[in-house]
């Protein structure tokens, strides 16, 4: 009944409380050596060996975080298990290992790949561009659309157009919609006369930018 | 500290004025040779109102803000000589709302200060005269007055 107990209680408390409880630890994890720690304990009731087991201990359990261990299912100071655990540091460590020039190579086939599809596209990028220009109303996805209102002095109306869209078009849109004859018309923006060979992109318009329109009074 | 707020303010009436601004307006801030925008200072065009001597002239007005804007209202200048008894010969236009110390409020907007503007060109008020040509022909001679508001329209054509 007392060894139970002993076994429940420094599992809950090593990684907080310190030397005392270390020992409770031995006891408690290593099976090979219950009585070894105790008699530590009546022999050498100095602080500093304790302090000096704890840092081992501890120091133990930080290299195995590094070395990305799963967390031990005990620790322990014990002869044994230290080097139970290390053959499998051992193993692990070489597992890493190869892990690490697996990713190398990985690495190294991706730069490979990467630099290959540089000089693909390079190479494919002008004929691309002439296609793009040959096929303008092919991608329409690709085109930015703005929405334009056009003002006169009775309100606004408001016409999606692209861009890249040169003014003409939205200008004679305009004129049929409301029958008006485009030659009696002038387009302002921000107060200067719109060429109807510029684009709102050149403009540097932004959506819902007004466009006035004056009828000429000659 | 102050002058972010100002800047903070124009960018909005700025922003603001691109989606909505009275047809024949123009108001939009200085640009430099280089490109970059002084947002202190701002070119506008108020139209004369349909119906009035006023009609067809286009008239330049430039706004000059100050970094205490908008808790002080900005100097409002017409060219220099600019023929109307509230505004001064150096240009600056006379105008309650535009008063510090009268009718400002930070809350008046760039658009309702150039429609503000436009009303007065119609209606001066001669309580508060402000150039002594203007104000005699308004108060003695109102059909030279007239002739000379009409004469000044067509000096101002619209640009484009």
């Amino acid at each position: 009944m007392e060894k139970s107990t002993e076994e429940l209680e420094p599992l809950f408390d090593y990684s907080r409380v310190q030397p005392f409880n270390f020992e409770s630890l031995d006891d408690d994890d290593s099976d090979s050596s219950p009585n070894l720690t105790p008699k530590r304990k009546k022999l050498s009731n100095s602080s500093e060996e304790k302090n000096e087991n704890v840092t081992q201990v501890i120091d133990f359990k930080e290299n195995e975080e590094e070395d990305w261990l799963p967390p031990p299912p005990k620790l322990s100071v014990d002869v044994q298990n230290q080097l139970g655990e290390d053959s499998t540091l051992k193993q692990l460590r070489l597992k890493k290992q190869e892990l690490l020039l697996f990713a190398q190579s990985a690495k190294d086939v991706l730069r490979t790949v990467e630099e290959s599809a540089k000089r693909e596209h390079g190479s494919s990028l002008q004929s691309s561009i002439e296609s793009v220009a040959s096929q303008p109303s092919k991608p329409p996805c690709e085109r930015a659309k703005i929405v334009i209102s056009i003002q006169d002095k009775d309100g606004l109306k408001q016409f999606r157009i692209y861009m890249d869209d040169k003014f003409e078009r939205l200008f004679k849109m305009y004129a049929d919609k409301l029958k008006l004859d485009l030659k009696s018309l002038i387009f302002c923006f921000d107060g200067d006369k719109i060429s109807p060979t510029a684009t709102p992109d050149e403009l540097g318009m932004e959506d819902n930018d007004i466009v006035e329109v004056h009828i000429k009074s000659s | 500290m102050s002058g972010g707020i100002a800047r903070g303010r124009l960018a909005e009436e700025r922003k603001a004025w691109r989606k909505n601004h009275p047809h024949g307006f123009v108001a939009k801030p200085e640009t430099g040779p280089d490109g970059s925008v002084n947002l202190m200072v701002w070119h506008c065009t108020i139209p004369g109102k349909a119906g009035t001597d006023w009609e067809g002239g286009y008239f330049p007005l430039t706004l000059h803000f100050s970094e205490d804007y908008p808790s002080k209202p900005p100097k409002c200048k017409f060219p220099q000589g600019f023929f109307h008894p509230n505004v001064y010969p150096s240009g600056t236009v006379c105008l309650s709302i535009l008063n510090e110390d009268s009718g400002w409020r930070p809350a008046i907007t760039v658009k309702q200060i150039l429609v503000g503007i436009q009303d007065l060109l119609d209606q001066p008020n001669p309580a508060d005269p402000a150039q002594t040509d203007g104000y005699q022909l308004f108060i003695q001679e109102p059909a030279e007055y007239k002739r000379r508001v009409r004469q000044q329209a067509k000096q101002y054509p619209p640009l484009v």
